[in-house]
């Protein structure tokens, strides 16, 4: 008796699940819960030292290559970067290999830029949208100029304050790249490890466990991952923002799925020895 | 007609190949001038295949619709979502902002593709929830190792989960920080590394395979 009963926990219609998330998700959204974010994980931190040791001025391109699908855990920690970036005057170059970022990457620097008083081509320059990320990737080793001539609003660049002294990636002190994608592991294999680059990445938390081996041989000097690196990253530039506010949200969803998991399995238990 | 057909595809790869390989490897002017023009080529058939890739989506989608075959009405919407994007693309000459705020691009990029897109991607975390309830089953101690690792990452990665787990188990003196950094740092980057390894390798011989012509799939049938 007891036991068909407890069977009919796992027959139960899948849209209560449903509903149980979206009120988890809802609760803290609307008022968070403000818990600290006590520790830094020392792949964060890396990142974080390689733009703070550089000298004003320096140049620091930025792969920015997400679409709004993944903006939630990329957004946040690209902007928390410009920002960065922006407050420790050095030179940004933007480029995306993702059709879908380019209004994520206006939206970004229409914002950051105004709070740090950034001009576009002085202190900041947006390069197109381009396809086929490799032959790209290897024209830039000898002539940014070969592949990239006009901004993004179709502006000739090379004469941009910007990017004075920049002709290949021997004039760039780092680059990081933001993905949801392998196009990070492109930027290390083809630029990182050939032109000896210094490359550093932010990506989502389900891809951050593949990216171990490469922190562990510095191929990769440093590595954000997810909402939890975003908010790590804020806390680092001491400006929280959407990673700080979103981990709430997180903080329950996480502990949802944990509490889900043992129900069933206790069930499970159960049901076997009854 | 062999010659044509077979023998010269062949040679074009075989020597533009081992050109591209080598040219990787010799840091020379002509190498570098080499490698400068097939980049600009390769954009060019990128373009291209991109077109192509187009118009066989529009026939498909045509064909369906003009035969009514059964969900032809979500093929309806691969046009208007095209003509949603395209249009203001065109009006606002590709820029998506300017001084005084959105174009029409912006409004569309903004309004229809990041909902769309966000809304898509946010079912999924509905789907994970779901199946964690309903499939996540220990019956085996190869589950029940796979549990205890996703327990420690998905605790630890939200500070609600790090104070959770300094109440339960402050006492062994170990952070959930210092477990995920090994499991990160220990079996998740042997595992990565494996994988890794077998993928390159597999495809530096197809790669070779190609270039040498004993792969040749790539050529058709005929």
């Amino acid at each position: 008796m007891l036991k068909e009963q407890l069977q009919k926990f796992f027959k139960i219609d899948r849209r209560w699940i449903f509903l149980l998330l979206a009120v988890t998700l809802f609760v803290p959204i609307m008022k968070p819960l403000g818990l600290p974010n006590k520790t830094i994980s020392p792949a964060t931190k890396r990142v974080y030292e390689n733009l703070e040791k550089l000298p004003a001025g320096s140049f620091v391109l930025f792969s920015l290559d997400y679409d709004p699908s993944t903006r939630p855990e990329l957004h946040p920690m690209a902007t928390a970067l410009v920002r960065h970036a922006f407050s420790r005057n050095l030179k940004v170059g933007v480029v995306t290999y993702i059709a879908g970022s380019t209004g994520l990457i206006e939206e970004l620097f229409a914002k950051v830029s105004r709070e740090y008083n950034k001009v576009d081509g002085q202190d900041y320059v947006i390069f197109p949208y381009q396809p086929n990320i490799l032959a790209v990737l290897t024209q830039m080793s000898s002539d940014l100029y070969g592949i990239y001539s006009k901004d993004r609003n179709g502006t000739p660049v090379r004469d941009m304050p910007v990017l004075k002294g920049i002709k290949s990636y021997k004039d760039m002190s780092v680059i990081v790249c933001v993905t949801g994608t392998a196009i990070l592991d492109y930027w290390v294999a083809y630029v990182g490890d050939k032109y000896r680059v210094p490359v550093a990445g932010g990506v989502t938390a389900i891809s951050q466990p593949g990216y171990g081996p490469y922190l562990q041989t510095n191929q990769l000097k440093g590595l954000i991952g997810g909402m939890k690196g975003a908010a790590e990253y804020e806390s680092l530039i001491k400006q929280p923002g959407k990673g700080t506010s979103g981990i709430d949200a997180l903080n329950l969803a996480h502990l949802l799925v944990l509490a889900l998991i043992f129900t069933s399995n206790i069930l499970l238990i159960l049901i076997r020895y009854l | 007609m062999k010659l044509i057909k077979k023998q010269i595809p062949l040679a074009i790869v075989f020597i533009t190949g081992v050109l591209t390989l080598v040219s990787y490897y010799v840091p020379h002017k002509m190498s570098v001038n080499y490698i400068e023009t097939i980049n600009k080529w390769e954009n060019i058939v990128v373009a291209f295949a991109f077109l192509l890739g187009l118009v066989s989506l529009f026939f498909s989608h045509y064909n369906k619709i003009s035969r009514k075959v059964d969900g032809w009405g979500y093929s309806i919407f691969v046009f208007i979502g095209f003509l949603a994007m395209v249009v203001p693309a065109l009006v606002s000459q590709g820029k998506q902002m300017t001084d005084t705020g959105f174009t029409a691009l912006g409004w569309s990029y903004k309004f229809i593709y990041t909902s769309l897109s966000g809304t898509m991607f946010a079912v999924l975390a509905f789907y994970i929830v779901s199946t964690a309830y309903r499939s996540f089953r220990i019956r085996s101690l190869q589950a029940f190792v796979l549990f205890i690792a996703a327990f420690i990452l998905i605790l630890g990665k939200v500070p609600l989960g790090q104070i959770i787990w300094d109440w339960v188990l402050g006492w062994t003196g170990r952070g959930v920080n210092d477990v995920i950094e090994w499991i990160m740092q220990v079996p998740a980057v042997a595992g990565k590394r494996g994988i890794m390894i077998g993928i390159s390798i597999g495809a530096i011989v197809t790669s070779l395979k190609i270039i040498f012509g004993i792969e040749k799939q790539y050529m058709g049938k005929d």
